[in-house]
């Protein structure tokens, strides 16, 4: 993991690890820069203000992820309980040398709304708090702004079926071989066209 | 341990789009391999940034408000059936210690209404357990009741594929003596299964008829007495008769009540195959 730069969140992280654990702007009106690390800290010892801020801070991008798979604000509005629900549940399992809690929330998202999608009788598959890795800094709005501008701007510039690929797989949860009835695109060149997308994603990251 | 996952299969089982028995596969490789669940992991954020693509809307209100009331009822419910812990639940709070005279004078007109609740517990546990046994009792009967109609349902439908069947003969009986009598067998070899049914004038005071099946070589053999009680269906009766046994003949002697070992009396109805 030595080749992914580390973010200011990760260094906050780290900080506040070592007691500075909440800030508070100097300049103009108090605004509280906690992080989701110390945060989920005080969800563990349940403190409901605390998964109240994170909620604010993710429930658009969490409820945007599963909209867009279901296409159904009920639905969509159940998955985003269920998550936040999990992060209450399960909170002191996110280690943040380990992971990434919002890259955690939005696949958890995905992959309980695809579960959704498919049927009533299909659980979502458990995903380890640890087991996404998103070294980049959403933890305020105007970050969620920018990086939504960067994705978008990536996005832009893979060619359409190469994209359309991306979004059947993982807004759909379609495979590769229903992928190639829908797409009528050969299924051995769906790979590589998946890997040309996904290159174009990691550049965000860079 | 397998060889490491390349990175284009992590990043197309990341998106969702790997089949399921491939994806099966990865998932155990990475279970156990650490370097592959660290690209894995990566593969995966890289994948969450799908979701700023989408347009971002914002959720009802009513939404955060929900998902609150469901953690209180939660704790709530996880109070209500909470194990008491030594040193905490059980110790009053200062407050409490301060209202515990008035506590121990509730208990007292409380113990009046435990011991007749008690009570009242303990007839209604009688009760339940009385009422318990019969339940089982009738249970036992139904399901005695049941394993007989199995074992009927499985009779009839030996029969019913015996007369069905196309090596089942019949052959009709001719009386042997001038007296009215007249009679029928259906056989067959290989169920070793016989049916048959006659009209006979009563048997003698202390005697039975009795049917015989005459086998190609060998002593006859009895399918049975044609008496009250004995296996019958209406008017016919069945008799189990050893497997693949070659019937030359059928016939029906006068014999002593309940039948004899090999024929001793008169013969009053007999067949040939």
């Amino acid at each position: 993991m030595g080749h992914l730069q580390l973010s200011s969140n990760w260094r906050r992280m780290r900080e506040e690890n070592h007691g500075t654990s909440c800030k508070v702007n100097a300049a103009g009106p108090k605004r509280e820069t906690t992080s989701d690390w110390s945060l989920l800290k005080r969800i563990a010892q349940e403190d409901e203000e605390a998964l109240s801020a994170l909620y604010d801070r993710y429930s658009g991008l969490v409820f945007s992820t599963a909209k867009r798979i279901l296409y159904n604000s009920g639905e969509a509005e159940e998955v985003l309980q269920n998550v936040f629900y999990q992060v209450w549940c399960t909170a002191a399992r996110f280690d943040p040398a380990k992971g990434s809690f919002a890259g955690w929330l939005l696949v958890t998202a995905r992959n309980q709304a695809i579960a959704k999608l498919r049927s009533k009788d299909v659980h979502a598959e458990d995903l380890d708090e640890n087991g996404v890795w998103l070294p980049v800094d959403m933890e305020s709005h105007s970050d969620q702004k920018l990086l939504g501008e960067k994705v978008r701007s990536a996005m832009a510039g893979v060619a359409e079926d190469q994209r359309e690929a991306m979004e059947y797989a993982y807004f759909e949860g379609i495979s590769f071989t229903e992928m190639e009835q829908k797409t009528a695109q050969p299924l051995q060149t769906l790979p590589a066209r998946l890997h040309v997308a996904m290159d174009a994603l990691k550049k965000v990251l860079r | 341990m397998t060889k490491h996952v390349r990175d284009e299969e992590l990043e197309l089982y990341a998106l969702g789009g790997m089949p399921e028995a491939e994806a099966q596969a990865l998932k155990i490789h990475v279970a156990e391999c650490g370097e592959c669940a660290i690209k894995l992991a990566q593969s995966r954020g890289t994948t969450a940034l799908l979701s700023f693509a989408t347009r971002q809307e914002q959720p009802a209100g009513t939404v955060k408000a929900e998902l609150m009331a469901r953690i209180h009822a939660n704790r709530e419910r996880e109070q209500d059936y909470a194990w008491p812990v030594p040193g905490r639940s059980w110790e009053p709070s200062e407050a409490g210690k301060a209202l515990e005279p008035e506590a121990k004078k509730a208990g007292g007109w409380w113990n009046w209404i435990v011991v007749p609740a008690a009570l009242a517990l303990a007839v209604l546990s009688l009760a339940l357990s009385w009422q318990n046994r019969k339940v089982s009792q009738v249970l036992q009967e139904q399901r005695h009741i049941a394993q007989e109609l199995i074992q009927e349902r499985e009779e009839t439908k030996k029969l019913v594929d015996f007369l069905a069947a196309n090596d089942t003969v019949y052959i009709k009986l001719i009386p042997a003596t001038a007296a009215f009598a007249t009679g029928s067998v259906r056989y067959n070899a290989r169920m070793g299964l016989i049916a048959y049914s006659a009209e006979l004038p009563s048997a003698p005071a202390g005697k039975s008829y009795q049917m015989w099946v005459v086998p190609a070589t060998g002593s006859p053999i009895s399918a049975g007495v044609m008496e009250k009680g004995t296996l019958s269906v209406g008017p016919v009766w069945l008799a189990h008769v050893p497997l693949n046994t070659e019937a030359r003949s059928f016939a029906v002697t006068v014999e002593p009540a309940g039948g004899a070992a090999q024929p001793t009396g008169a013969k009053v109805l007999a067949g040939t195959n």
